[in-house]
């Protein structure tokens, strides 16, 4: 819980405390009072648990979808830098098998994330604020945010692979600073988006 | 007898419930379930932890807006109607008295059409 919503909920206690104090009730009693006024916490937690949701899947899939261009630049430095489309085998000629295939792979991860990033931004904008079954939004948006935490996995994991190919069999020098940037990235972006797609899941479990 | 309207009863209804306690100016979280109560003579006593994401997502439906203050050294958040949550306000206020003349007529006793 951020800590915007504890200093509300903190004045909220204390503002009812302070009204059951003017009515008459002892310290003690009126912040028990206050207390039993707001709720079971479990009642309270599942109230919150929607729009914590959305929120946290509006986050995600708005740091990867920002992050994927420049992600995708650094690669593309990297493999300008290294003379990949001039002066080495283009990738669907290196000697290893079915390594062809990340291009498309990626391609369709990009998409994915598009699509599922439209679907997010309108599930947690206003249009699904709106609605007054709060929790499908909330749902759809953890599932199309998770897809865009999986989809930067596959992005990423596809890069890393085409690196690893290109040095261990394509001939030639490599720029490797450019290449070690853009791998530093995708490696700290896979990590980021495999825990934020654990937290998503389990969120969206707990969303009934 | 009095009866306390539950969560479930008012299910469809709190948002509207809660854009008319800020038709008459702004307030903060507490001042809104304060309003509510007072206003139902206690007949609508939700707990006041469950109100607060009601309000965040009307807020990010555009309906209401909020700004942040002091007050006796704390922190407080007031919210207040926007352009549309006033005419979100209108059109729920209006299909409410729709639908309550048309069920407050149909549940008069009257003489009801013969079955065939």
């Amino acid at each position: 819980m951020c800590g915007a919503i504890r200093d509300e909920l903190r004045d909220g206690l204390l503002e009812a405390e302070r009204a059951y104090r003017a009515a008459g009730l002892s310290g003690e009693r009126a912040a028990a009072a206050a207390v039993a006024d707001f709720g079971e916490p479990g009642t309270v937690a599942a109230a919150f648990a929607p729009e914590l949701a959305a929120r946290d899947a509006r986050r995600v899939a708005l740091a990867l979808l920002r992050t994927g261009p420049l992600i995708g630049l650094m690669w593309g430095l990297a493999a300008l830098a290294s003379g990949m489309a001039v002066g080495h085998a283009p990738p669907w000629r290196w000697p290893v098998p079915g390594i062809h295939l990340a291009f498309p792979l990626i391609a369709a991860a990009i998409a994915t994330s598009g699509i599922a990033g439209a679907l997010t931004i309108a599930a947690t904008g206003r249009l699904g604020a709106r609605r007054h079954l709060t929790r499908r939004p909330a749902r759809l948006a953890s599932t199309a945010a998770t897809t865009i935490a999986a989809s930067a996995l596959t992005c990423d994991l596809a890069l890393l692979a085409l690196l690893i190919t290109s040095a261990a069999t394509a001939s030639g020098s490599r720029a490797w600073l450019p290449a070690t940037v853009a791998a530093t990235a995708s490696l700290t972006r896979l990590a980021l988006a495999a825990r934020a797609g654990r937290r998503l899941v389990a969120t969206r479990a707990r969303l009934r | 007898m009095t009866t306390y309207m539950q969560a479930d009863t008012l299910k469809g209804h709190l948002d509207a419930l809660l854009l008319a306690t800020l038709e008459s100016g702004p307030r903060h979280g507490y001042a809104i379930i304060d309003a509510l109560k007072s206003a139902s003579d206690g007949q609508i006593d939700l707990p006041s932890g469950t109100i607060y994401p009601a309000l965040h997502r009307l807020e990010r439906a555009g309906l209401i807006a909020s700004s942040w203050s002091t007050s006796s050294g704390r922190r407080r958040r007031t919210y207040e109607l926007t352009a549309a949550g006033r005419r979100a306000l209108g059109a729920e206020r209006a299909a409410w008295r729709e639908f309550s003349d048309t069920v407050t007529a149909l549940l008069e006793p009257r003489p009801w059409p013969a079955t065939a």
